[in-house]
Formats: structure tokens, C-alpha cells, sequence
């Protein structure tokens, strides 16, 4: 069991060395998961989840593809036009409802979505999602073999936590700076392929610290109700990931052609004139989020390119984004603008991951990278008719190139239960009450 | 000051804890508030000490991002650069103080946790503060279980056990065999740093079938509520003498800690909360419809308010309705221009009387309302309405009804003024009931447009600023702040938001008669803020907590 090229010491060795054998019960988590790490099989790539997320919908006269189908049997409409170059690598689902009750404006279609289940109202004022959101399911699955089980970001937030959750209250902030996740995924702790340098001694130190940390919260959890006992154990649950990432750093880096440390971004793309730089933001934080997945650093994103409710004053509107969805007279030509542009930075990242080789195709053959948002119409604030773009075939588990439209208005969350299973996850139901459902969408199934 | 005046007995009338307090769900308007009966005897208000009470159980916040950095500045110095708060704070009640209690840590949140621990601790104990930071000379036996003893109390806000101890001390021991003894004293500091002891508090009852809180409990529970950042050595050593438990030694203790300087800040951050002030942070206009607009607006704004309640609670110690109905502000130049007053002789604030011609009176005339509660290029009544309704009498507004449209036509001949444009909202059920609320009251701004300048027509059209608060009438956003200062849910909503954040918790019926009570003081005291504070931390609102149905336990049986 080595862990160093050469050394010829096991890690428990080094740990004992280190710690002068003193009764500290180091752990070792994950160590069997830090073996079979590397160099992928081959021919063989792990699949990726992404979450593209944009809030205050769509315009669905302006997003509903004409006609059915695969190839020339479907066009794309005015909002979708930004994705005609990766036409082929999309299938865009119409036609589905959200089955959940739509309580809150905003908050109930994003929790229902992503989650499956109504938003969870704790009071007239405060609210929270009920369950895990979407992307963490899968990434309680498939997200332990890499350094990051996850990664959010976004593009701006402003008074919004984030849409990623581990359960109520449990927000999963996403970074808004491009310095700070060019930092965190790519800053001195990371380690590019052939970086066979000694691990620094300080990881081992490091874990004993969390272990302590963790007797702690074995101490702190008595006498708890079960309410914070859950909190706390959402916390205990960061400490075992941050365990796990120390012995991903302690094992040799992947051998991954793809992957090279970018740049570090030269701006933080200010706002102008009150104005957000939102296409340039997004495609620098597209550029660090496609190099995570070459470099195998996460297997699981999520990137709020702008948040439910969002009121940015997009360069050429007269007001904010959520403001011109209601007030704007039909046939709302500057909300069409925006939904638009937003597609726009969706094709900057579809382009992206198809930008990338990996064994006999690209990165994006081995995605499924979801885009929703938080309702269809915003005038309406409706759940009808909700908005779902797929790219990627999840290694060849997806059919692409597809606008398949219900025909009787079936629940979103079937989409959802399809998504999930073409991860890999044995799951045989998604979401509950009225966004139960056991049934998949196979007409989008390959 | 002229106010129309409400004696005690309405407010019991029109305080309705058990249910929502007024509330829109019928779609009607709320009855109009009685009026006062002629010559009404004094009453006594009740004792908040002997009132029905039924104390929640301990809440188990997390840190704010605010009191994680006020605490690191507290216990190690303000030259320590504290890196990027650990994560997100969540608002709950309208409070970060109230979420903190729903907060967990993210893996994300764990991570920053563990940077900021080592960054912090790396400073601690650099040679430039090592010897600020050391109990003992480094080499000495013995010396990193007195640090961590010494520190631990300080940063656990609490004596800690032989067996955390010698947890500790097997960290920094490990450390020190492997980088040399200064790091032993370092990875002991970040254990402490990163353990669930710091970054939540845990402040036990004497008696954990439920009592009043033990003396290093109220340490901390002072500390945060007054100071908002963890206790220092004096207040663990009154716990620890026990004179934060003791009637007459808590007493002095409160008011030493109200007359202290760090109390002036520890006290704003309550008025940014409840004023959700924050959201200046994020202020957006656009700049080709304010031309007054500049990135000085919102730290301007925010300093404006926050300075005007520290002249009214600290310095003059004057009735707190003058916050909302007083003339008295502080401007700097750039808030002048927006209000069309006369600027300031030098740069900075300056005390300002403002004229009636201005048209403003206390908070609602200021920017921190009426642009936060704007939109990027126009007015809105549904939010300022909501506004007052929401944080400064406590009324219920629901959430708008889904798949209705929610558009406003756009100006026109017929319709020009924003009321016209509004009057959908009124006219249709399914909105009238909320609206009526809300719009009813947010119109009286609309000579204010969506900066805070004073306008006399929109579109055009003249501006008609008139409506009725609860029955009665008024003309114009003047006459209005006199009238929510003399509202009877007035005083009982600030002792509502100063009771949640001083506990933590969104208060429940059990509380109700606490906090007639302490409301009623607040008013027979005639509205002095920091008497509201000490009556607060006095009963046991602030001092008994319930007991706690432990999860292990029901486990166990």
C-alpha cells in the first residue's frame, strides 16, 4: 500500500512517525478509495452532473422548439437560437409541469425542481427547500472519489444563499469570485499530472486536528434535540469530506491528458455603470469549471448563473431582469433579450466541455449538464411548461440532438428521475407528494 | 413633540400574539384602530418578572460571520487579519441572529473554517504576537496545557473538561514532534478554532430539564446581545463569581455593559438587522435614471441611519419614536444633494435639522428606506408598504398569490401616477387584501423617487400622497411617520424584534404576555430604547430556558 512513489512507507507508518506514536487515533478515511485513482481505464470515463441555473424563466412562445423529434424534424426557437453550434449535443424536453404546489413565487418551482418536493415553509417570511437538492443526491453517489464531492459557483447571488442544498437550511454557497475558485481549485494546494513531489507533512497534521474536532462533536451532539442534531451532523459531514480531500491530496494526481492549471482570471468583472459584465463573468468561471472536470478535481457541479428573483440591470434593459418580467408589456422583447443571453453563456459552456478531448470524444460525450430555472413565466410566476435543456449523452445513457414535447403535460420530475438513473443510481422514485413520481422519461433514454 | 396618543389598554387590544397579528389572508382590511377612550386611568404595567411565561428551549446558534470576526478582533487583537467569513449567513424572522439558530456549517463552510483557523492561528503565533499569546515561556514543561487551558476558556466561552484538555494538548504535542515546539501551540490554537465549541453556542440552563441559564451561559448571552462578539476575560470571570445570575450584580453588570463603547456597535448591528440594512450592500440604480447616483450612496446611507440611532440611543438617550417621526438627521454632501438640503460647511457628516419643506421625517425620509425598497429604475409602493408593515408594525403579508398576472400597465394618458397604475392591485380580490396594506401606505413615498429625491409629479401627472393608516387618515408622507410613531403595534413590534434577537427565536404564543409586558415598560418608560434592553435582559425572556427534548435520549428509551 504505497502512497508515495519510492518512499516504501505506509501511510500509518508516516502517521505514527509523525505523531510519535501517541494515542491520537489518526484515522485513515477513505484510504481504499485513494488506490484505484487514476488514470482512468481505458477508453473508460466516469460520467458528470452539472447544474446550469438561471432565475425568472423563460418566455414559452420564445423557448418552445417547432416541431418533434431528432435532426431536421426540430428547430431551434429564439431563445434556444444561442445553442444552434451544439444543436446536435442537446435535447431540449417542453411540454412537462411541476407538479408541486406553487406556494411562493420563485422559491416554490426552484425547490421543486431540483428537489422533487414543496418548498418547506418554516414561517410567512422564511422559507428553505425540504430535501437535498438534485446535484447532491448524486453527489452523495458518485462525488467521493475526487477532491471536491461537489463544486458550486455562480455569477451573482446578491441575498440569495444559493439553490444547491443538503437539506433545509443546508445552502451549499456557491463562489461568486473568479480569484476565489481559481484559487480553490487551482491555488498551491493543487497538484497538476506528474507532480510526484512528497506530500506535505502538515496533511497528516492537519487530519489530527479534524479528529479532535470530530471527538468534539461526538461531545457537543449529547443532549441535543433532533433538529440540531441534524445540523450538527451536516457539519460533521464537512469534516469528513475535508478528511477526504487531505488523502486526495496525499495520493499522486491523476495522469489526465485534458488537464492543465489555467490561468488565473485577470478580473473580477465588476459591475459597469451599475451594469453586471455577466457574459464575461460567466465565461471565465465556465473556463475553471470545465478544467475541474478535465482534471478530475469534482465530478459534480452546480453554476447559478444568476439566482431566482434576480433584478440585474442587464446591459440594454430599461430595468431589472425579475422587474422587466412583470412589467414589461408583451410581447416582453427585453426579457426575451435576456433569457437569450443567458442561453448564450449556456453554449459557452456546452462549447466548452465539447472543447475538451477524452479518449475517442469529448468531455461533454461523458456530461449530463442540466439547464433549468426557477419557473416558466415569470409574469405568471407559472410552473407549467417548465423550461429543461440537457447537454450531453452521460456516456451514451441519453439521447442528444432531441425536442421531445409531452404530449399530456407529464410531471417534471420524471425528467428529473431520468437524469438520475442515467448517473447511474439505482433510484427508484423521485421526489414526493405531489411531485412523487416512479416513472422515467424514456423517450429521451438512449 | 405633538403625537397622538394611544394609551397602554389598546395595545393589549390590538396585540393578537396567539395568531398572526394583523393579517391580510381574508382579504380584508384590518379594523380600524379604536379610538382611545377619554382620559384613561394610568396603568401599571405589569411585572415582567411574575407574567405567564413559557420559556423556549435553548437555541443552538452558529456564529454570524459578523461575531466570528468580532470574536477572532476580541480574543486576539484587531491587527489579526481574519480571513473571508466561513460561509453564509441565513436570515430567519428577519434576523441573522434568529437564522443563526437554523445555520449549519457547508462542506464549503467547513473548509473556509479550516483556512481561517490556520491563517488566524499562523498570526497568533508569529514572532510578532507570540509573546501577547504565550501564558509561559514556550520551552517550559507544562506550558501548552496551560495555553490551551488559558484560551480554551476564553475561546469555548467556558471552562474546559481534564479530558478536552488533554485532547488538545495530544494535538499541538503531535504538531510539535513533527515542525518544532512553536507549532504545537499553533495546531492546538486552530483545533480550538475549528471545534463545534466555538463555531456554535451551546448555552446550557443550570438544570437541563430546563431553568435559568448558568453564569457562563449569560456571559455569553450578554456579550453577543450587547457587544455581538464572544465574552472577554472580565465577563467569564463575573460568570464565573457568579454575577450574571444573581438579580442586583447582573443589574450593574448590564448597565456597565450598555455604557460601554463597544455597546454602540455591538446595539447597530440589532438596527441592521431589523432595518435590514444590509441589503444597501447590494443596491442597484440605474445611473441614467438617477444621475445622483455613485457608489458613495449606500455606505452614505447606511451611516446616515446608523448614526442618527446612535445620537438617539447612546448620546441623548431620547424616546425611541423619534426615529421614526423626529427631524434630527446627519448628512454628508451627497446625501444633501439628494435631499435638496443645504450641504455640510466640510467634508463629512454633519447634524442637520431638516426643514419641512424637505418633506421628511425620521427613517422613512431617508435613503436606507426609500431606495432599498425601490427598484433599479422606478418607486414601489408594494415594498415600502411592506416595509412598514413587516418590521415596523409586525403586520402579516403573506406572499402574492401564484398564476396571477402580476404586471402594472405601463403609464398612459388615462393612467400616469404609479396609484392609478396600481389600482389594478386594489381592484382585483385575490390581490386587494395584501395590497390595501401595503400600497395604501407606500403610495404616501411616492414624492420620493426610487433614490430618495423629492419629486412633485410622476409622469407628469401631480402626486397624490394621501390614504389612511389602519383608519385613520393622513396627507402626505409627513403626517404618516406620525402616525406609525403613535401606532400601538409600534412600540410592541420593536420589543418583538428586540426580543428575537436577544433570544434567538421567533417568539411563540407562550411569550405573549412577556411581551405585552415588556412593551407595556417600554411605553410607561416613554420609549427609551436602552430601559427596553435592560427590562429585556432582566426577565426571564432573556434569562430561563426550556427544556430540551434531547434526541439520545428519546433514542435511548
Amino acid at each position: 500500500m504505497l502512497i508515495r512513489k519510492g518512499s516504501g512507507i505506509t501511510r500509518r507508518r508516516v502517521l505514527r512517525g509523525l505523531l510519535g506514536g501517541a494515542a491520537v487515533g489518526v484515522s485513515l478515511p477513505m484510504l481504499e478509495a485513494t488506490l484505484g485513482h487514476r488514470a482512468f481505464a481505458q477508453g473508460s470515463f466516469p460520467t458528470r452532473f452539472g447544474l446550469f441555473f438561471w432565475g425568472n424563466g423563460m418566455l414559452p412562445e420564445r423557448w418552445i422548439p417547432n416541431g418533434e423529434g431528432t435532426g431536421d424534424d426540430w428547430q431551434l426557437s429564439p431563445q434556444l437560437m444561442p445553442l444552434a453550434s451544439v444543436k446536435d449535443h442537446i435535447t431540449v424536453v417542453s411540454g412537462t409541469n411541476l407538479k408541486t404546489p406553487n406556494e411562493i413565487p420563485h422559491h416554490s418551482g426552484s425547490a421543486g425542481v431540483l428537489t422533487g418536493r414543496p418548498v418547506l415553509i418554516k414561517s410567512h417570511e422564511d422559507q428553505t427547500f425540504g430535501a437535498p437538492t438534485v446535484d447532491q443526491v448524486i453527489a452523495q453517489a458518485i462525488g467521493g472519489e475526487t477532491r471536491f464531492r461537489s463544486l458550486e459557483s455562480g455569477c451573482y447571488g446578491g441575498g440569495w444563499g444559493g439553490i444547491s442544498h443538503n437539506g433545509p437550511d443546508a445552502i451549499n454557497p456557491p463562489e461568486f469570485s473568479p480569484a476565489a475558485l481559481f484559487e480553490r481549485l487551482f491555488g498551491p494546494a493543487f497538484r497538476a499530472p506528474g507532480d510526484m513531489s512528497a506530500p506535505d507533512p502538515k496533511l497528516a497534521l492537519r487530519r489530527s486536528v479534524l479528529d479532535a474536532v470530530t471527538a468534539d462533536m461526538a461531545d457537543f451532539k449529547r443532549g441535543l434535540g433532533a433538529a440540531d442534531l441534524a445540523r450538527l451532523d451536516q457539519h460533521l459531514t464537512g469534516v469528513r469530506e475535508l478528511e477526504r480531500r487531505i488523502a486526495r491530496l496525499e495520493a499522486d494526481p491523476p495522469q489526465l491528458d485534458a488537464c492543465l492549471r489555467p490561468d488565473a482570471p485577470s478580473s473580477e468583472y465588476p459591475d459597469v455603470e451599475g451594469r453586471p459584465q455577466l457574459l464575461a463573468k460567466n465565461a471565465v468561471m465556465c473556463d475553471l469549471i470545465v478544467m475541474a472536470l478535465a482534471c478530475d478535481q469534482t465530478r459534480v457541479f452546480s453554476h447559478m448563473v444568476t439566482r431566482p428573483l434576480a433584478n440585474l440591470q442587464i446591459a440594454g434593459a430599461s430595468d431589472g431582469h425579475h422587474q422587466l418580467t412583470h412589467d414589461e408589456p408583451d410581447p416582453q422583447p427585453q426579457v426575451d433579450a435576456i433569457v437569450t443571453e443567458i442561453m448564450t453563456g449556456f453554449n459557452d459552456l456546452v462549447e466548452k466541455l465539447a472543447a475538451v478531448p477524452e479518449g475517442d470524444g469529448t468531455l461533454l460525450d461523458h456530461c449530463l449538464v442540466l439547464a433549468t430555472s426557477d419557473l416558466s413565466n415569470g409574469r405568471l410566476h407559472s410552473l407549467t411548461e417548465f423550461p429543461i435543456v440537457i447537454a450531453g449523452s452521460a456516456n451514451g445513457k441519453l439521447r442528444t440532438g432531441m425536442h421531445y414535447r409531452s404530449p399530456f403535460g407529464e410531471n417534471t420530475s420524471n425528467v428529473m428521475l431520468t437524469l438520475i438513473r442515467a448517473m447511474g443510481l439505482n433510484a427508484a422514485s423521485w421526489g414526493a407528494e405531489a411531485g412523487y413520481t416512479e416513472d422515467a422519461l424514456g423517450a429521451i433514454e438512449a | 413633540m405633538n403625537r397622538p396618543s394611544f394609551p397602554a389598554a389598546v395595545i393589549a387590544a390590538t396585540l393578537a400574539l396567539a395568531g398572526p397579528f394583523v393579517g391580510c389572508d381574508d382579504g380584508e382590511t384590518p379594523p380600524p384602530v379604536e379610538a382611545p377612550p377619554v382620559e384613561a386611568p394610568p396603568v401599571e404595567p405589569p411585572d415582567p418578572a411574575t407574567v405567564e411565561f413559557e420559556a423556549p428551549p435553548p437555541p443552538i446558534p452558529r456564529l454570524t460571520n459578523a461575531q466570528y470576526r468580532n470574536s477572532i478582533a476580541t480574543l486576539f487583537g484587531d491587527d489579526i487579519v481574519v480571513p473571508p467569513a466561513p460561509t453564509i449567513d441565513l436570515r430567519s424572522g428577519g434576523l441573522l441572529t434568529v437564522g443563526a439558530g437554523d445555520a449549519t456549517l457547508s462542506p464549503r463552510g467547513v473548509e473556509n473554517l479550516e483556512n481561517a483557523a490556520y491563517a488566524v492561528a499562523g498570526q497568533v503565533l508569529d514572532p510578532d504576537h507570540r509573546d501577547r499569546a504565550l501564558p509561559c515561556p514556550a520551552d517550559e514543561a507544562g506550558c501548552l496545557g496551560q495555553f490551551v487551558e488559558t484560551w480554551g476558556r476564553r475561546i469555548w466561552r467556558r471552562p474546559l473538561t481534564e479530558a478536552e484538555i488533554t485532547r488538545l494538548v495530544t494535538v499541538g504535542e503531535g504538531a510539535a514532534d513533527v515542525l518544532g515546539d512553536a507549532a504545537g501551540f499553533e495546531y492546538a490554537l486552530a483545533a480550538m478554532l475549528q471545534s463545534p465549541h466555538f463555531i456554535f453556542r451551546r448555552e446550557r440552563p443550570t438544570d437541563a430539564a430546563g431553568g435559568p441559564y448558568d453564569g457562563y451561559a449569560m456571559a455569553a448571552r450578554l456579550s453577543f446581545l450587547l457587544w455581538n462578539t464572544t465574552p472577554d476575560d472580565a465577563l467569564l470571570d463575573a460568570a464565573e463569581r457568579g454575577e450574571l445570575t444573581a438579580d442586583d450584580t447582573l443589574r450593574g453588570h448590564v448597565e456597565a455593559m450598555l455604557d460601554d463603547p463597544r455597546a454602540r456597535d455591538g446595539l447597530l448591528e440589532f438596527f441592521s438587522e431589523w432595518l435590514g440594512l444590509d441589503a444597501l450592500d447590494e443596491l442597484r440604480k440605474d445611473p441614467t435614471v438617477y444621475t445622483a447616483m455613485s457608489p458613495e450612496v449606500a455606505p452614505a446611507a447606511r451611516n446616515e441611519t446608523l448614526t442618527g440611532l446612535e445620537e438617539l440611543v447612546f448620546v441623548e438617550d431620547g424616546d425611541f419614536r423619534g426615529f421614526i417621526d423626529g427631524r434630527r438627521t446627519y448628512v454628508d454632501r451627497k446625501l444633501a444633494s439628494i435631499y435638496g438640503v443645504r450641504a455640510p460647511a466640510r467634508e463629512g457628516f454633519a447634524p442637520l435639522e431638516m426643514p419641512t419643506y424637505s418633506g421628511r421625517r425620521g427613517f422613512l425620509g431617508q435613503v436606507s428606506f426609500l431606495a432599498a425598497n425601490s427598484h433599479p429604475t422606478s418607486t414601489s409602493a408594494t415594498l415600502r408598504g411592506k416595509f412598514v408593515r413587516e418590521k415596523l408594525l409586525c403586520h402579516v403579508v403573506p406572499p402574492p398569490p401564484s398564476d396571477v398576472d402580476t404586471s402594472i400597465p405601463e403609464p398612459s394618458g388615462t393612467t400616469r401616477t404609479l396609484r392609478e397604475r396600481v389600482a389594478e392591485h386594489l381592484d382585483n380580490p385575490s390581490c386587494a387584501g395584501c395590497h390595501r396594506l401595503m400600497d395604501g401606505v407606500g403610495l404616501a413615498f411616492e414624492n420620493f423617487d426610487g433614490l430618495g429625491t423629492w419629486r412633485d409629479t410622476d409622469n407628469e401627472a401631480p402626486i397624490d400622497a394621501s390614504g389612511e393608516l389602519d383608519g385613520t387618515p393622513f396627507a402626505d408622507a409627513d403626517e404618516l411617520a406620525g402616525l406609525i410613531a403613535a401606532h400601538p403595534d409600534f412600540p410592541t413590534c420593536v420589543t418583538r424584534y428586540v426580543t428575537r434577537y436577544g433570544t434567538g427565536q421567533v417568539e411563540e404564543s407562550g411569550q405573549r404576555e412577556m411581551i405585552e409586558a415588556l412593551s407595556a415598560r417600554f411605553v410607561a418608560g416613554e420609549y427609551r430604547f436602552t430601559d427596553l434592553v435592560v427590562d429585556f435582559v432582566m426577565s426571564p425572556a432573556f434569562r430561563v430556558a426550556g427544556p430540551v427534548a434531547a434526541a439520545d435520549e428519546a433514542e435511548e428509551q
